[in-house]
């Protein structure tokens, strides 16, 4: 789950990169539109996501 | 768009639908957490698609509770049975079509008494009801109590007090959803002349309809053409005759009809409160409550902007970023260790002058390229995407949005157009492409045309600010004329482009303190992805510049500009950073910002320079998805447009200033 950074909405990632295909910029922005307000959210990197999955991981 | 059919044999109790599963849908206003409740109970295989004949997206999966699988339905944002988007239209259509065994209303604790009139509209039209009283924590923190299970005797439904956030109540909403037993329907009543007329429209509608024949009756005289049709379909002859009295009725009333029904249900709804909800006497505001308010309301909100804009943009990003870090970086590192060594190695390794030149010569790729790219825009850029995600973070954004919305609703636009603004700051090409998601053709076209005059992107933004540092004066005619010209061109477009006037409303996510970790991803993730973006595009400037000096194509192009460029009081030395401005405009800036570093520019032509600059056509992809968003004529327009009033601007400008002597 991520929140948009301009309504607060909680969405999942996929939901948000579902027009990515059609899009002229696609692979190029790295950005997560907001299903609800359409504010473009930058991703998590794949580091970060990463090193958080080892700490929730290790506190289970 | 189906409408809402009849009865069909859905509600007989505890049905099941057609594949099998009980349906439960999660009905509530937006940011209630319904979303984070569908997620707990569904887990990952999720369906996500449009409602049939709209453009509005439902997501549908499966929770398995004590062993039965039930199909869970997640509603787009709804605040009353009473449809007024699309989006609650289709959470209308969604209560009524997909028959559901069991509707969950998720409300926000903090929110109690706005938001318990829609469960008292789901209640009174006869749906299976649990409502989730979420986001108690919040509600603790602030010092609100509410007694759930007076609440859920006095409403007559299973009532759940849950955090979803931190998984509170999720055992009791699951073991609610497999035990729910829907018992009588408890009725509200309006007052009694109200309660007549709705009784009286009520015992005319002979068809068997999903909604009780008291909620129809309300949503006739509220004159909802949906439920219209439906009740003319189904009554058939005896359609006019209920037609009639509903307009009598109407008539009646028709000075203050939806204010009466919102008025006597919000009675109701303190009626259902009175013992249930606790506050203290004096609310609890804490500093972000004090901050929200201030920065929504004109009198405090503007000062707090100019404020933001002051130390955020003009300080940390234009003196700071632009001016001690690139300083440091540009001057001390690059120009002054890392480019010499650089250029003695390639001497002595390359024998080819043409080749030395292309490499580490005036425009070469490593002394010109590579150096704009990391030793003048990325540290402007991270300075600018560090206050940019805190800002965001914080949740200003949002409040942004209400604070302008009267400002932009006079240039055709309303808060919602704040979006592509903002997000123009950081690049214009994408906010180009992000004005699509404006409500109406007339404000995609407004938005596209001031995000290609006066909204410069990051990396131009801060190096005009840099180029302004040195003198306070030219900084407030530099913001002036920009902002002057921002809300006059949007002003005159405002009239002259035909269209609807459209709403804006939004719900605010709470303030709070930026936390670190997200700050820092973000602008690690902005970072990186305009550096990677720009890099290849300025080796590849290099290379033409390079190629243009030594077939002295450039110094044609320069002989062609110069009368322009003399007219507007600048040296024929900028024209170079006016053509590169055109491939990328923080490109352009970077040219500036070296021609000021080697003294060739003095107060007055910087402020000049910078005002046009700003001003200047759109860098070439932004003029390429202009041309893809609102195609080719209305681009080639804009693009003269712009052109016209940043060169039209340099030149009154220059005479202004010369004329004043003010700078």
């Amino acid at each position: 789950m991520m929140r948009c950074g301009f309504c607060g909405y909680d969405f999942e990632e996929k939901e948000g990169i579902q027009g990515c295909k059609n899009c002229p910029m696609s692979g190029g922005c790295k950005m997560i539109k907001c299903p609800k307000c359409n504010y473009e959210n930058p991703s998590e990197p794949f580091w970060v996501k990463k090193v958080k999955g080892f700490f929730k991981e290790a506190n289970k | 768009m189906t409408l809402l059919g009849k009865k069909q044999k859905c509600h007989a109790a505890q049905s099941v639908s057609f594949n099998g599963k009980r349906k439960v849908v999660l009905v509530g206003n937006p940011n209630v957490g319904k979303s984070v409740l569908f997620n707990v109970l569904t887990g990952a295989y999720v369906t996500v698609s449009n409602y049939p004949g709209t453009s509005v997206e439902v997501t549908r999966g499966v929770a398995i509770i004590e062993e039965e699988q039930f199909e869970v339905i997640d509603t787009p944002g709804m605040y009353s049975l009473m449809p007024i988007t699309e989006e609650e239209r289709v959470g209308r259509e969604i209560l009524l079509n997909e028959c559901p065994d069991i509707v969950i209303h998720v409300i926000d604790a903090r929110n109690l008494e706005r938001m318990l009139a829609m469960t008292i509209q789901l209640i009174e039209a006869g749906l299976p009801v649990i409502l989730v009283v979420n986001i108690m924590d919040e509600a603790e923190r602030l010092g609100l109590g509410i007694n759930i299970p007076l609440l859920g005797e006095k409403l007559g439904i299973p009532v759940i007090g849950a955090a979803m956030a931190k998984k509170r109540g999720v055992e009791e909403i699951r073991k609610s959803i497999s035990g729910f037993n829907p018992k009588e329907i408890r009725q509200f009543n309006y007052n009694k002349k109200f309660e007549d007329d709705i009784t009286e429209i009520a015992l005319m509608l002979k068809g068997d309809y999903r909604l009780s024949r008291k909620a129809i009756a309300l949503l006739l005289m509220q004159k909802d053409n949906e439920i219209a049709e439906l009740i003319e379909e189904q009554e058939g002859a005896g359609y006019q005759a209920i037609d009639e009295l509903v307009r009598e009725k109407v008539f009646e009333r028709r000075e203050s009809l939806h204010m009466d029904i919102s008025m006597q249900r919000r009675e109701i709804v303190k009626g259902i409160i009175k013992d249930v909800f606790s506050a203290p006497e004096r609310r609890r505001f804490t500093l972000s409550d004090k901050l929200s308010n201030w920065s929504v309301s004109p009198l405090t909100g503007i000062p707090l902007l100019l404020i933001v804009l002051y130390f955020g943009l003009y300080q940390f990003v234009g003196v700071f970023g632009a001016g001690t870090v690139v300083d440091l970086l540009e001057k001390k590192l690059i120009e002054g260790m890392f480019n010499p060594w650089i250029t003695e190695t390639v001497n002595n390794v390359v024998p080819w002058e043409i080749i030395q030149e292309l490499i580490v010569g005036e425009y070469g790729i490593i002394t010109m390229g590579v150096r704009y790219a990391v030793g003048i825009i990325l540290p402007i850029v991270a300075t600018f995407f560090l206050f940019f995600s805190m800002l965001e973070d914080s949740g200003y954004f949002p409040r942004l949005a209400l604070l302008v919305d009267r400002v932009f609703k006079k240039i055709g636009l309303s808060g919602r157009a704040v979006i592509p603004m903002v997000l123009g700051f950081g690049c214009d090409t994408m906010a180009t492409m992000v004005t699509r998601t404006l409500e109406t053709v007339r404000e995609r076209i407004i938005a596209t045309l001031l995000l290609a005059l006066a909204i410069p992107c990051s990396a131009q933004l801060g190096l005009i600010l840099s180029l302004l540092s040195k003198s306070q004066g030219s900084f407030f005619v530099w913001a002036g004329c920009v902002l002057m010209l921002f809300l006059t061109v949007g002003f005159f477009a405002a009239r002259v482009i035909p269209g609807d006037k459209t709403m804006f409303y939004m719900e605010l996510p709470p303030m709070r303190m930026p936390q670190l970790s997200n700050v820092l991803t973000k602008t690690y993730t902005r970072m990186q992805w305009y550096f990677m973006e720009i890099l290849p595009l300025f080796i590849f400037a290099s290379v033409l510049l390079w190629l243009g000096k030594i077939t002295h194509f450039f110094e044609k192009m320069v002989e062609w500009f110069n009368p322009v460029i003399n007219a507007i009081g600048l040296p024929k030395e900028t024209t170079v950073a006016f053509i590169f401005g055109f491939f990328r405009r923080d490109y352009g800036a970077a040219g500036l910002f070296d021609l000021q570093e080697k003294g060739l520019l003095d107060v007055r032509q910087i402020t000049v320079a910078a005002v046009t600059l700003t001003l200047f056509v759109p860098c070439i992809a932004q003029f390429l998805i202009m041309k893809k968003e609102r195609g080719l004529k209305t681009a080639l327009m804009m693009g003269l447009f712009v052109s016209v009033i940043a060169f039209g601007s340099g030149y009154f400008l220059n005479k202004l200033l010369v004329t004043t002597g003010i700078l």
